[in-house]
């Protein structure tokens, strides 16, 4: 039985759908609470329902399909490759707008042509769009974090920063913050008395002797019996760190990750644009770069208008199971995000799958479709 | 209007609260016997006295069934959603000091900032095959200070209602936000705080719970003024 609160159009995005060649599933609107907060972090924690279950398990409403649907293909040990397509309501705490809102969208699974998979990702959710909203111009942005990793690669960081500076990627307020203390190192790192100590006896050169020291003085304090991190990973991390704290990035290379985090051209232009960036700043970024443009070339050929479609270099999301492809689109003349989608080749791994499985998705925010569809209507 | 203040229930925090009032000029006796939940002020026919646990007092301001409590600045910004725009910290009193704090095992050698601290975070996971642990009961402070200041996302809480400072040796989590006074009991169980890993600088304060009814209300402004000259 149709649920009475359904988008008037949900009908006809899942014969979208179907027609797309996806498996419509559904997933309990209950859910174990802990996937969620295992991979976007607690913050998540404030922005959820959650529950116990009588024997103390965290639960909570379901906050998005992501998660729920690679979960179930796990579960259910379901071959790859494999399109599924969900549609149901969410739950979340939000400032503004109702807590419960539909969802709906397509997760695939297990194709490996990701630039076949990721242009089918775009190009359906603008098919799908386009179809609830004829005659609306739509507005894609898209972003690729494995381009960015390229680029600092290629300007030698040493791998410590290059982690950082991956970690922040999507999140331009942190980013600009390591940049200008890459330009201008505040102090040399912060280190307690007890490494300098360790310094003038020369244990700093020497990782097994540091190991060995590390691990005596945990044993006595009790530290050893514990699953937390072992010697041999605060050594290293140590001179990781010590790396870090000398490393001044020059006025040239920093210029050069400026120069790139501000592109923001239309797709066609993209690889062109790409290309002449890297041939000019001198950096072997060949490899990203004919990806990048694989996936141009993929979405022309699957029919998605690239017109529409903008790359904004410095666009990623800061959740460390994304890795390649963001994209979201918009309609002109509305300022919101109506869907939103990105590869995630690390989270079916992270939720317990045994091989790695590619994926690539996107979600649409039904009521805010809702919202541009009555727009639509009230302005004919 | 009666203005209702709660005040500790018992302890160091309730001597010393009692004894701040008496120095503002508001004697405090307990209605009925010593051990009553209710009081009243000496010469202050419309204020009255709560006699509540702390936790409770911050609680009570914010749903605003008390109009006035003393209690930690630490128990109402972890308490309440948004604390500075619902009460307002009209005096902080001098006792009752404790710094909540980020520490960590002192033989992490490698981390002595909460920068260091988002570089362990991060790989952690692909590490150890879980996040970094943080034992404590301060949810709201250390989510305010790790994503809010420092744009670390990746840890999970696990929730410690008593002797925090163990959780690490025992391996129950990897670190701990807490509070410490002296860092003693911290020293004690080998752990060190960030250089800056203070979140915030605790202590007693009298609070009032943010009510449109208190606008022009001269008791109010006569309790705070009272409070503030003893100081």
């Amino acid at each position: 039985m149709p649920l009475i609160n359904l988008p008037a159009f949900a009908g006809d995005l899942l014969a979208d759908f179907e027609r797309m060649g996806t498996l419509r599933v559904d997933t309990p609107v209950i859910q174990p609470a802990e996937p969620f907060l295992d991979m976007a972090g607690e913050d998540l924690r404030r922005r959820i329902f959650m529950t116990q279950s009588e024997t103390g398990k965290s639960l909570c409403l379901r906050p998005e399909f992501t998660i729920p649907v690679c979960r179930r293909h796990i579960e259910t040990a379901t071959g790859t490759p494999q399109r599924y397509a969900y549609l149901g309501e969410v739950f979340r705490q939000r400032r503004e707008g109702s807590s419960e809102f539909y969802q709906a969208g397509i997760e695939d699974l297990g194709e490996p042509d990701t630039a076949r998979a990721d242009a089918r990702a775009i190009g359906d959710a603008m098919q799908v769009l386009a179809n609830r909203l004829p005659g609306r111009r739509l507005k894609v942005t898209l972003g690729d974090q494995s381009v960015f990793e390229a680029v600092i690669a290629a300007c030698g960081l040493p791998g410590g920063w290059q982690k950082r500076l991956i970690h922040a990627f999507g999140d331009p307020k942190q980013l600009e913050k390591l940049l200008a203390e890459l330009a201008d190192p505040k102090s040399a790192g912060v280190f307690g008395h007890e490494v300098e100590r360790l310094a003038i006896t020369g244990m700093l050169e020497d990782e097994d002797r540091l190991v060995a020291h590390i691990g005596q003085i945990m044993e006595t304090t009790g530290y050893s019996t514990n699953a937390s991190r072992s010697p041999r990973d605060i050594a290293r991390r140590l001179k990781e760190k010590m790396e870090l704290a000398n490393t001044r990035l020059d006025k040239a290379t920093l210029a050069v990750m400026r120069e790139f985090l501000t592109l923001d051209l239309p797709l066609a232009d993209a690889p062109a644009a790409l290309f002449r960036f890297a041939a000019k700043s001198g950096l072997k970024i060949e490899a990203a770069l004919s990806l990048f443009d694989g996936r141009v070339a993929a979405l022309a050929r699957a029919g998605a208008d690239i017109d529409l479609i903008r790359y904004r270099a410095a666009f990623g999301r800061p959740l460390d199971y994304y890795t390649g492809l963001v994209f979201e689109i918009e309609i002109e003349g509305m300022a919101a995000v109506l869907a939103g989608g990105g590869r995630f080749d690390r989270l079916l791994t992270l939720l317990g799958a045994r091989e790695h499985i590619p994926a690539v998705g996107f979600s649409l925010w039904l009521d805010r479709i809702e919202q541009a569809v009555a727009a639509a209507g009230g302005a004919k | 209007m009666t203005v209702t203040i709660a005040l500790p229930s018992k302890g160091r925090m309730k001597d010393d609260a009692s004894a701040i009032f008496e120095r503002a000029g508001m004697k405090i006796v307990a209605v009925g016997n010593d051990r009553s939940y209710r009081g009243r002020v000496e010469g202050w026919d419309d204020v009255e006295i709560a006699f509540l646990s702390a936790s409770e007092i911050s609680r009570e301001i914010g749903s605003g069934s008390v109009d006035f409590g003393v209690t930690g600045e630490d128990l109402v910004r972890e308490g309440l959603a948004d604390a500075d725009a619902r009460v307002e910290f009209c005096a902080r009193l001098g006792f009752g000091h404790a710094d909540v704090v980020v520490a960590v095992p002192e033989i992490w050698y490698d981390v002595d900032t909460m920068a260091d601290l988002g570089d362990v975070a991060a790989d952690f996971r692909a590490r150890h095959g879980r996040r970094l642990a943080i034992a404590t009961k301060y949810w709201r402070l250390t989510q305010q200070f790790f994503s809010g200041s420092h744009g670390i996302q990746l840890y999970r809480i696990v929730e410690s209602l008593g002797a925090t400072e163990g959780a690490p040796a025992s391996g129950s989590a990897d670190i701990i936000v807490d509070i410490t006074s002296t860092g003693s009991t911290l020293k004690a169980n080998h752990l060190k705080i960030l250089s800056d890993g203070v979140i915030l600088r605790s202590e007693a304060c009298l609070v009032r719970a943010r009510k449109a009814a208190h606008a022009g209300d001269p008791v109010v402004d006569r309790i705070v003024a009272a409070v503030r000259a003893a100081l």
